[in-house]
């Protein structure tokens, strides 16, 4: 092939969050071919198929050429083309105006991508002292919260994969075959270094079919088996005494009356500390937890502090008695004695790592799954107790330029749309980001919630849900055409810890404007361009100028040469209020979950035989290989492998509604429907129903998958940090759709 | 001793992204159709298991150009448009191809295609043209679990290196006598 340009090296920067690199090859102003990247570490070099794919999604014949301002109602596909010029003093007019009326947090902005730069928009929402929406709850925010608490950090799965040789690698509720190329490549060369793979699920994914154990279990039960692994290490004397004592809270002793944590003036009164206490088997009495020499007692209950008080391993410990393998069997559909091997293999094939995937995250309580898992590791010292290192550049200066901006969270812009909260949503920017396609429960969002809100600017390269309904759309960039900053995709195992930037490859196509100009374009009309002056080059360094020890000779000029490693530099071990891993939280006593408590799923069945009433089937719309998000549903290439929505189900569910492989059926509940074709085969759960999500509406025969999702708050991720979108916590009754 | 190339191809370690699909569609520009394919070996569809649930099945079976010792389809051209090369490639000539697609019913792995927008029949070349820059076929280098491998079949390490943990490479349809030179190893011993 021939090649007429120096190739550039970027990044595929699609919102998987990979970060593999691209090298670019031009010629003659267009994209001849792409090829992987090479990173320092070989192992890093790759490119999937949807990365592949991203050269055609650029030059698709769809994409939007010109800003359109809306004729007729919303949603009807009217669209008058309009100068850019035009557009932006509509936006810079209606802004203020809104503004003016309701107060500038009444505008909001809500705007993805996973790049650094991606965030001038909040930089423009603080200019504006506006709100911007944190996109993490749309289904990412489970882990996170559950993290929070057990580690003190949002991201906690290091501490539990960071092992370089595990010896049994457990996979929950994660498909890294068809969702994370580099977790795959890690589960299967620990494969070959003689490690056993055991994944748990509903379904019977291309991860599970590279398993050696596969075990199915029931959506939303996986806390009360990592419970019931517990139960059976206990019950063994399998865990981990001097691990527990040293780096989580199980010394510590709680107060029966208040479910608090004992401090230092329970036992020594006058004291001012705030330091824990712990029972001293030796002298037979209560001490510091850090008092020398001392000898803290890890189980029993106490007098101390003028009340009873138990460890906090002993409050576990109590909690987990009731889970036995015969009961767990009963909530999880796993046989007992399959709960009590893995329990075993849990201390014997160490160390054991666990993957937690979204599909833990998406059932209500997917927090406490997380920290279930967590509490878990940490009982069998399979924990590697370090806080995750990552780079931490200068957000706050590339953010607060101008002034802050609120962050709400998504579950909660429901509320505020309907005119529930103080802020209500009277303007809406949307940016790379598909709202109406990828949010939860989009037919209440487009028939209650948006006639509410006044004005709403969607840019984004295609006419997709979101653009459809919007007041003025603009053709936005791709990847290629605009220069970015990509932290390492974080929080996985098996990735890589680089530092990138995205480098322009091609010039934007003609009308077409990357999101720092757009934003430059706003802020100017509204009085702010004195924020918007710097180039891309510009704010990267505003970015990199930071005294964090992780970019420490981290400069524009390395970057450009290539992706920059993490430097070394000492890391804490937990930054939780004790220090240590805390599997007893004081900050969700009020709730009823300072310990990770099994509680049912709020919606679903579980997939329960015998489930019964209006909604027994349970409704995953999980990830899969053909899309990242709704990203490449329009894209021929990888369309043709995945060519039309289909609701996979057991042919035993089909059976019994008399649905066979191919018949055109619905799926509904109160909130929607949607129809589609009926793929029935041997390998989902019965009582469990899967629509692999990413469609467009249109591409379903009516409705769409998330007319059937919900979007209730969970107020125990409230109040931790964010709640999450229980996307596959539904519950839904599938028909076919009957002849005339 | 001329090289014999050819590949082997780990079924333990093949996910059926399609990424393999998608690099040859890259690298030679092609449209809707690809030099390898990835089929489903389980259900009736593709990413279907069979059996019935929980004791299923499903492996991935990604089917390059076999690059064939006894090639049916160089037999099969009356024109000589397919040839082998030094090093075991298989190659169609695209200036003697007239796309009369006699040799589409001969190859028992069904490699043959014909192009939407020529006259011809095209198939996988091993990516000769990056073979001869020393590089690897496209697909090979965009795998991500690294399931495939290019190999010289002359090189006695290889058989040895593949034969270990019990899971001997097999190559498709054996008992025709083809002499394929993609082996697969099977996803247990």
């Amino acid at each position: 092939m021939q090649r007429s340009d120096k190739p550039i090296r970027t990044i595929c920067n699609l919102g998987c969050g990979m970060g593999c690199g691209i090298l670019a090859h031009v010629k003659d102003g267009m994209i001849a071919k792409i090829e992987p990247a090479e990173f320092p570490d070989p192992r890093y070099r790759h490119l999937c198929a949807r990365a592949l794919a991203t050269v055609k999604l650029t030059y698709h014949p769809d994409r939007l050429r010109h800003p359109l301002k809306r004729v007729g109602e919303r949603g009807d596909g009217k669209w008058q083309r309009i100068s850019w010029d035009e557009a932006l003093d509509i936006i810079g007019d209606r802004l203020t105006d809104i503004a003016a009326r309701h107060g500038p947090r009444s505008l909001y902005w809500q705007t993805g991508g996973a790049g650094l730069l991606d965030l001038v928009y909040a930089r423009l929402a603080g200019c504006l002292g506006a709100s911007a929406v944190s996109l993490i709850g749309f289904g990412d925010a489970a882990g996170p919260c559950g993290d929070r608490v057990s580690f003190g950090t949002l991201w906690g799965e290091s501490y539990q994969t960071a092992f370089e040789e595990p010896r049994l690698c457990v996979v929950w509720g994660n498909n890294p075959a068809e969702t994370q190329p580099f977790g795959m490549r890690k589960l299967l060369d620990a494969r070959d270094n003689g490690a056993k793979i055991v994944v748990l699920d509903p379904r019977y994914t291309p991860t599970a079919a590279l398993a050696d154990e596969y075990i199915p279990i029931r959506p939303g039960t996986d806390t009360a088996l990592a419970l019931g692994l517990m139960h059976v290490i206990l019950a063994e004397g399998l865990y981990d005494a001097p691990f527990i004592c040293r780096h989580t809270v199980g010394p510590l002793l709680v107060s029966s009356a208040t479910n608090r944590f004992l401090r230092e003036p329970d036992i020594s009164p006058g004291a001012d500390g705030t330091r824990y206490v712990v029972w001293d088997s030796t002298a037979g009495q209560p001490c510091l937890h850090d008092a020398p020499g001392a000898t803290p007692s890890l189980t029993g209950f106490f007098e101390a502090g003028g009340g009873e008080c138990r460890t906090a391993f002993q409050l576990l410990a109590d909690m987990i008695a009731e889970y036995t393998p015969e009961r767990v069997s009963g909530i999880t559909g796993i046989p007992a004695e399959i709960v009590r091997n893995l329990a075993l293999d849990y201390t014997r094939l160490k160390p054991a790592i666990s993957f937690r995937g979204m599909g833990l995250q998406r059932t209500f309580h997917g927090d406490i799954t997380f920290r279930a898992i967590s509490t878990l590791a940490a009982i069998t010292s399979n924990m590697v107790p370090e806080y995750p290192r990552t780079f931490v550049p200068n957000m706050r200066a590339f953010m607060r330029a101008g002034g802050r901006c609120t962050f709400v969270p998504v579950l909660e812009m429901y509320d505020a749309m309907a005119g529930k909260s103080s802020y209500p949503v009277k303007s809406l920017f949307i940016a790379k980001h598909n709202l109406l396609n990828q949010i939860p429960d989009a037919s209440r969002i487009r028939t209650e919630l948006f006639p509410n809100v006044e004005f709403i600017v969607v840019a984004d390269l295609f006419m997709n849900a979101s653009a459809r309904y919007a007041d003025i759309v603009l053709p936005a960039c791709s990847f290629y055409e605009q220069n970015n900053l990509l932290m390492p995709p974080g929080g996985s195992p098996g990735v890589h810890n680089y530092l990138q930037l995205q480098q322009r490859v091609i010039d934007p196509l003609p009308e077409c404007r990357t999101e720092i100009e757009i934003a430059r374009g706003v802020a100017e009309r509204m009085g702010y361009g004195e924020y918007f002056k710097e180039t891309d080059d510009e704010f990267v360094e505003v970015l990199l100028t930071s005294d964090h020890p992780s970019m420490a000779g981290v400069t524009l000029a390395r970057l450009k040469d290539g992706p920059v490693p993490l430097p070394p530099f000492d890391v804490p071990g937990f930054m939780t209020p004790s220090g240590r891993m805390e599997f007893y939280s004081e900050k969700l006593v009020d709730q009823g979950e300072a310990l990770p408590v099994y509680i049912e799923p709020l919606e679903s069945t579980a997939g329960r035989e015998t489930a019964d009433g209006k909604y027994p089937l349970v409704f995953l719309n999980a990830h899969t290989r053909y899309r990242t998000h709704s990203v490449f549903a329009n894209v021929d290439t990888l369309r043709v492998l995945d060519p039309e929505p289909v609701i996979e189900m057991n042919p035993v569910d089909a059976g019994a509604r008399d649905i066979i492989d191919g018949d055109m059926v619905r799926a509904f509940n109160d909130r929607g429907r949607a129809q589609m074709r009926a793929r029935v085969h041997a390998g989902i759960m019965p009582g469990v129903v899967n629509v692999n999500q990413g469609w467009w509406p249109e591409d379903f025969v009516e409705g769409s998958h998330q007319d059937l999702t919900h979007s209730v708050i969970n107020p125990a991720q409230q109040a931790v940090y964010e709640p999450n979108a229980a996307l596959y916590d539904v519950a839904v009754e599938v028909e076919k759709v009957r002849e005339g | 001793m001329p090289e014999k190339l050819g590949m082997i191809i780990d079924m333990a370690r093949c996910t059926g992204c399609q990424t393999c699909v998608l690099a040859c569609r890259m690298e030679h520009a092609l449209e809707g159709v690809s030099g390898i394919r990835v089929d489903t070996v389980g259900g009736a569809g593709r990413d279907t298991a069979g059996g019935c649930f929980p004791h299923v099945n499903m492996q991935f079976l990604p089917v390059p150009c076999m690059h064939c010792q006894r090639a049916p389809c160089i037999e099969a051209c009356p024109d000589a448009a397919i040839y082998r090369r030094d090093d075991g490639i298989v190659v169609i000539d695209e200036m003697w191809c007239n796309g009369c697609g006699l040799c589409l019913e001969s190859c028992p792995y069904g490699v043959l295609i014909e192009l939407p927008d020529r006259p011809r029949v095209w198939k996988c070349d091993l990516c000769a043209g990056r073979i001869d820059q020393g590089l690897e076929p496209f697909c090979v280098t965009c795998c991500g679990t690294r399931a495939m491998r290019l190999v010289d079949l002359n090189d006695p390490g290889i058989k040895e290196d593949v034969t270990k943990a019990g899971r001997a490479p097999r190559a498709l349809k054996a008992d025709l006598e083809t002499e394929p030179r993609v082996y697969y190893r099977p996803v247990r011993g």
